[in-house]
């Protein structure tokens, strides 16, 4: 190889390298920009609609406990401070107990004082299957 | 008397056969080297994982040179077959002096079919899926500016290229010379057992020897190549990528490189095949294979055949100096390349990007982006540079396969 064609051969092969690797890589910069523009501003519009969904979810479920929180708020008691509502969820869960009310009769219902921490931790121990 | 005549026959036969007669100098002086290696390797563990298989495979070449012997096929007669026990039926005949000689094949060494997987290009692009299943590309797509720093650094390969050049090296062995630049081992062999085969070795080992001294070459040029107050530089926390970027990234990077310059694709390709399979989040038994069972086998198969080319024979020789000089020279290039580029990014940004993570731009991961955060943390010790040099350093790996393929295309 003479002298010529080696600096042929250098120059043309250094144009190409340089060129070509900047050129591909510049390439990838914009496509990776630009695809992380979309992405981006496709989460952010996703995440912007959940929140206004979250926003109206809660607003709804405001508007329903406004609804139904007022008949409760002024319960009827029945007899020592036991409402209407407890007096049904028992007579229900004796009921489902039984399967019949003939035999069975609820003649009261009161308030149990509260059970101490001792009482609370014997309870679960010998009403929890394992 | 017979007795004795057969005992010294039979010395005679295993001194024969020994490597006491067949090793010249050479051998002897490349288990020398092998030896240092050893010594580099379990000692001062530079590149421990790698070295320590290629010296291993010098030194058995250079005990056993048959280990790489390829499959031969001998010539014999009908009697030195049967003599042999060898079934002549089958054999194609050719006739010599009126005396017909059966081919009988012989099979090669181990390593020789060891090595199919290099010289076919089957190993570098496997590490290539174990080190994509390995990479974070995060850094990079959070900034993107990243690849401008992989690709400055891989502009030593091209100017050792001419160094070689004018060194006597054909334009074939050029090339497989500068890409000793690229910092990256799996590349290096690619390019050359598709250019020079011939040097593989020597090459082989320059490239892995200078990715080990990375953090003895590199900080000298980087500290002479800027300012303190350029060493300072605090960057900006780089921004969180999605799932989906991560997942996209690697889809389009092979579409663009594959369609651009198809000779890079082997590597390219297996390099996202690795990284998509961990960041798709649904083939982790594929990515955890590929980071560590495959990967583990096909670096101790593909360190033993490469550090088995390292014959004495063929490489002490004066071509493999040269090509010490100019690995090294290409490697400091490429640094020296980045980090210039990196003191642009810094002009041009009005000193918000560290010069420093330029010189991470050359791909041994994640050595040169480690060295890039310790010479950043000497000036600055609340510097933390490392996720920054981490994009320069993958963009490093796209970059040098890039420039494989570039230089596959143009001077194969």
């Amino acid at each position: 190889m003479d002298l010529a064609t080696k600096f042929t051969l250098s120059a043309s092969m250094l144009l190409t390298g340089f060129v070509i690797v900047f050129a591909v890589l510049f390439f990838l910069i914009f496509i990776i920009w630009f695809y992380g523009k979309i992405v981006t501003a496709g989460i952010n519009s996703a995440e912007k609609r959940r929140e206004k969904k979250k926003a109206a979810e809660t607003k709804k479920q405001q508007e329903v406990k406004v609804q139904t929180v007022e008949p409760v708020a002024t319960p009827k008691p029945v007899s020592n401070g036991v409402t209407d509502e407890v007096v049904a969820v028992i007579s229900a869960a004796v009921y489902s107990m039984y399967g019949s009310t003939d035999k069975v009769k609820i003649k009261s219902i009161k308030k149990a004082s509260g059970r101490s921490a001792w009482a609370n931790a014997g309870v679960l121990n010998n009403t929890r299957p394992f | 008397m017979e007795i004795l005549t057969r005992f010294l026959d039979a010395l005679v036969g295993i001194y024969k056969g020994s490597g006491l007669s067949s090793l010249d100098w050479s051998n002897y002086v490349m288990i020398i080297i092998a030896c240092a290696l050893f010594y580099l390797a379990i000692k001062k563990q530079y590149e421990p994982l790698l070295l320590l298989p290629i010296a291993f495979g010098m030194l058995l070449v250079n005990l056993f040179p048959g280990i790489m012997a390829p499959p031969e096929t001998t010539l014999l007669t009908e009697a030195q077959c049967q003599a042999q026990n060898i079934d002549i039926a089958g054999h194609a005949t050719t006739v010599l002096n009126d005396v017909t000689y059966y081919h009988v094949p012989e099979n090669g060494g181990l390593f020789y079919y060891l090595y199919q997987g290099v010289k076919l290009g089957i190993y570098p692009p496997l590490i290539f899926l174990g080190v994509g299943a390995m990479t974070d590309f995060g850094p990079l797509i959070a900034n993107p500016k990243s690849f401008i720093l992989g690709a400055a650094a891989q502009i030593g390969i091209f100017i050792t290229f001419i160094g070689a050049i004018f060194f006597g090296f054909t334009a074939a062995q050029a090339g497989a010379i500068g890409i000793i630049g690229g910092a990256d081992g799996p590349t290096a062999i690619f390019v050359t057992t598709k250019l020079a085969p011939e040097l593989l070795g020597s090459i082989a080992i320059a490239a892995y020897s200078y990715m080990a001294l990375v953090p003895i070459i590199q900080p000298p040029i980087m500290r002479a190549l800027t300012t303190k107050k350029e060493r300072a530089v605090q960057m900006e926390q780089l921004r969180p990528v999605s799932k989906l970027e991560k997942i996209i990234f690697p889809v389009i990077v092979v579409i663009i490189i594959a369609i651009l310059l198809p000779d890079a694709a082997p590597l390219v390709g297996m390099l996202m095949l690795g990284n998509l399979l961990k960041e798709s989040g649904v083939c982790e038994r594929l990515s955890k294979t590929a980071q560590n069972e495959l990967m583990n086998i096909v670096t101790i198969f593909l360190g033993t055949t490469v550090g088995a080319t390292a014959n004495g024979k063929t490489f002490l020789q004066m071509q493999t100096l040269f090509i010490i000089v100019l690995g090294l020279l290409a490697f400091c290039m490429g640094s020296a390349c980045g980090v210039l580029f990196g003191k642009i990014m810094y002009k041009l940004t009005g000193g918000k990007v560290n010069p420093l993570i330029g010189s991470a731009g050359v791909s041994a991961v994640p050595m040169a982006a480690r060295v890039s955060q310790k010479v950043g943390q000497e000036e600055n010790p609340g510097n933390f540079l490392l996720m920054h040099a981490m994009g320069p350093n993958v963009a490093g790996v796209i970059g040098s396969a890039v420039a494989a393929g570039v230089l596959l295309n143009v001077l194969q």
